[in-house]
């Protein structure tokens, strides 16, 4: 393993059909022999890890290029595979780029080894993304003190964490009189002040390592500062941060086209009778793509049409991953329906897509409010 | 591999589907690749679904017809329609009138309900509200025409190589689309949206009729074209004080001749609206007040209590590419079948622009919908002729009627002109292209 790592490191990444080549080996290889057992509960950091190596979390980096093409091509490997790797890996993605992002020296001295896959960590932002768009209210409430500031309250369902890992966190922080002044955003290093409860059991992909994170008086120093205020920096990555998701829903809609092909020669006589034929879900599926690809050459662009376009190609990869999914099932009949078959475990994963924030509801009610015009109140 | 070498073979298990190919045997369950099914011990068990050796038949792979299908029977919506004001409920109209079993489903931003747009300008004087305006909800017109109506939803993409239309409700596919989607106010950067009433529809309008419900205010109007002018009138009328802003000297500057425009100024001052002409608004904010401060480019400053930008519409872009369709100043249509640059989208109303140039005038589109009706349903008819509409002015101090469209520097002749009248022609090449009369004499012809 270390060799690879160490000749990783000397050549960084810099073709993307070679990244892509090897993080799809790692994927076939390591991950879809494994893909039930990370259904069922076990974390893949080893795998992970190897991924890492591949050059699967530097594309969208500006130090490696900000190729965003790279990085959601590199997701949609994995999700092709394993879904709960997929989303695990945009997890991974954006929490690097929120440290490189931040400008914060500690926090880029720390990047290096987040993007090879050294070390690993999540994103919290799922309740602060719903509560800055007024859909819940802020988890986490920080106050000043000397040399930074102390968190408490906690935040339900954070995935791609453990101990000894972090994630971005968000906390509002309020005046006296109980007012909101602003919201700070921070990586939360996980040590022995942070308590991890267990959540219930999800009815899948249960090895993305998900925990309850409760705080109390927990000190961030400038050191985990990632923007303060947290709101200008949301709004400037928020398009980003959406635009990466495509990658968990393209790897699983390919995925459920892979299943239907499969079984053409032997059901290709009665599956001709089902809707949505890989053809056709295949013409929609390139559309996606070419507007996605389009859109990953300019992230970070602040226009509303542009956010309105990635909400667009979000909520459309997340509609396709249920009718792709659904539809796999069906062409692949009771074999498809078998515990240890990809079609009935995509189904629950393009579920994931289709609820993990933004949920397909949070795009349409977001979309709706971009377009209404504004006026005087 | 001698050539009585018996070919590989592949077995299928009935009960998961699962492949036995001999040549690749199944070494996780300690057959090597090249163990013929045969040879395969009775114990044996599927390696997926765990079923025995008697549950596999051979495999010899069928031969698919498939039947070729001119669609995919899975997307065979029918008609949509994107937007529900006067021209999209006109198409629904027209297309019902030839056939009443075609599905059609309206996508609109806003309820669907119908009114006529016009009155808009003249509707705070005879005090009506928004309910008294709607002739009959959206609701009620679909039921009456065996619609689809899709309220407060808005199309955020089209793929047309797919039929693909992505809305805020989810997304559907069409055979043929039709848009309707009208004109939205262009704003100058100076004028923010927070503080400036549209009156483009009915919503905006009535948000606007609520905050004058209130009493007599001090209104600024921004712009001075048709509706600047018509509403400029309704709302003195109504006992508001009027300002009304322009970049140039007189009203409708664009339009017509400045003898015709300082008719129609002094008409507007004789009414009580201050004309204000000659200045660029460099900004507005909000007072403590509530009042608006308008700033000028000349140093000084008006406060008011409501602020209207007249100030022009424009097409949006963003379904037309998306579908990929022509565009220049507006959705770009054939001037005979509406057809816009995609074979199966259609387009008409305000949204549209005629060799460049927009149209967005009533009396056109029930025309316009009659075509693409006919051209949709493979009906003959004779298809649209464009021609440049009557321009009225519905200000009743001064009405005021073009006939043709008038050609920027071409001069204009003096045909009649009295206390009461003035009649104005303009010539190209021995040919009127433009007729105006202003005033209520009964003074029609040339003198």
């Amino acid at each position: 393993m270390n060799s690879v790592a160490v000749s990783s490191i000397t050549a960084p990444w810099d073709d993307d059909a070679k990244v892509l080549a090897d993080v799809g080996l790692v994927a076939q290889q390591q991950l879809a022999p494994a893909a039930k057992r990370i259904d069922e509960g076990y974390y893949p950091l080893d795998i992970m890890a190897s991924l890492g190596q591949a050059g699967a979390y530097a594309g969208h980096l500006d130090q490696h290029g900000c190729r965003f093409d790279l990085a959601i091509s590199a997701m949609s490997e994995i999700s092709r595979q394993c879904g709960a790797t997929g989303f695990m890996t945009w997890c991974h993605d954006v929490c690097g780029l929120y440290m490189e992002q931040s400008g914060n020296p500690a926090l880029l001295a720390r990047l290096g080894d987040h993007t090879l896959g050294r070390t690993f960590g999540g994103t919290g932002l799922s309740n602060p993304m719903k509560a800055l768009a007024g859909i819940e209210n802020m988890a986490f409430k920080a106050k000043k003190v000397p040399g930074g500031y102390s968190v408490s309250g906690t935040l339900p369902w954070v995935s791609h964490i453990g101990e000894g890992q972090y994630c971005g966190a968000v906390a509002a922080v309020d005046r006296s009189d109980g007012s909101r002044s602003h919201e700070i955003m921070f990586l939360l290093d996980l040590d022995e002040r942070v308590s991890l409860r267990a959540c219930p059991e999800f009815s899948g992909m249960e090895g993305t390592s998900t925990w309850a994170i409760t705080l109390v008086d927990y000190f961030v120093s400038e050191d985990q500062m990632i923007a303060d205020p947290a709101r200008p920096f949301i709004q400037r990555i928020r398009g980003a941060f959406v635009l990466l998701q495509v990658g968990i829903a393209a790897g699983i809609i390919q995925g459920s086209i892979d299943d239907m092909r499969d079984v053409e020669p032997t059901l290709g006589h009665v599956n001709q009778y089902l809707h949505n034929r890989p053809d056709e879900l295949q013409a929609e599926f390139d559309d996606l793509v070419a507007r996605t690809m389009v859109l990953a050459e300019t992230p970070y662009e602040g226009s509303k049409e542009f956010f309105l376009d990635v909400l667009d190609v979000r909520s459309q990869g997340a509609e396709l991953c249920l009718k792709a999914s659904q539809s796999a099932l069906l062409h692949q009949g009771a074999k498809g329906y078998l515990m240890s078959a990809s079609p009935q475990r995509r189904i629950r994963e393009a579920h994931f897509v289709a609820i993990v924030t933004p949920a397909i509801k949070h795009l349409r009610w977001e979309m709706a409010k971009q377009m209404r015009e504004e006026v005087p109140a | 591999m001698s050539s009585e070498f018996p070919e590989w073979r592949q077995y299928l298990c009935r009960a998961c589907g699962l492949i036995y190919d001999e040549e690749q045997g199944d070494p996780d369950s300690g057959l090597a690749p090249g163990t013929r099914f045969e040879d395969i011990p009775d114990d044996w068990e599927c390696p997926l679904c765990g079923v025995t050796k008697i549950d596999f038949e051979l495999f010899e792979k069928p031969v698919v017809t498939v039947i070729e299908q001119t669609e995919n029977f899975s997307s065979e919506p029918g008609i949509v329609v994107v937007g529900a004001g006067l021209s999209g409920w006109a198409a629904v109209e027209a297309i019902r009138q030839l056939d009443q079993q075609v599905p059609i489903t309206l996508v609109s931003a806003c309820q669907g309900d119908i009114y006529h747009k016009p009155e808009l300008s003249i509707a705070i004087s005879r005090g009506l509200d928004k309910a008294a305006l709607i002739k009959e909800t959206g609701i009620d017109a679909a039921r009456r025409l065996g619609v689809q109506l899709m309220s407060a939803t808005f199309v955020v993409g089209i793929t047309s190589e797919l039929h693909q239309l992505r809305t805020t409700r989810g997304s559907l596919t069409y055979t043929t689309l039709i848009l309707a989607q009208g004109a939205k106010p262009a704003l100058p950067k100076q004028l923010p949206p927070g503080l400036c009433w549209r009156v483009n529809d009915l919503t905006s309008w009535s948000g606007m009729q609520q905050a004058l419900a209130k009493g007599p205010q001090k209104i600024a109007i921004v712009g001075a074209g048709m509706i600047g002018c018509e509403i400029a009138e309704d709302f003195i009328r109504a006992g508001h004080q009027v300002a009304l802003l322009d970049r140039n000297e007189f009203p409708l500057a664009g339009l017509l001749p400045p003898l015709a425009s300082k008719r129609l100024a002094e008409s507007l001052t004789c009414l009580g609206v201050d004309y204000r002409g000659e200045d660029e608004i460099t900004g507005i904010t909000e007072l403590s007040n509530g009042q608006k401060q308008i700033c000028f480019k000349q140093g000084d400053s008006l406060e008011v209590d409501q602020v209207l930008a007249a100030t022009g519409l424009m097409t949006d872009n963003r379904i037309a590419r998306h579908a990929g369709l022509d565009f220049e100043q507006g959705i770009q249509v054939d001037p005979n079948t509406l057809q816009t640059s995609e074979p199966d989208i259609y387009a008409l109303g305000d949204c549209i622009s005629i060799q460049g140039t927009p149209c967005r005038f009533i009396e056109p589109i029930k025309h316009q919908a009659k075509s693409i009706a006919h051209a949709i349903l493979e009906q003959d008819a004779s298809g649209y002729e464009h021609s440049a509409p009557v321009i009225r002015l519905k200000t009743r101090s001064l009405p005021l009627v073009m006939n043709g469209l008038p050609v920027a520097g071409v001069k204009w002749t003096l045909i009649y002109e009295d206390a009461e009248t003035l009649i104005m022609e303009q010539e190209v090449d021995n040919h009127i292209v433009a007729h105006l009369k202003v005033g209520s004499g009964s003074q029609t012809q040339a003198a």
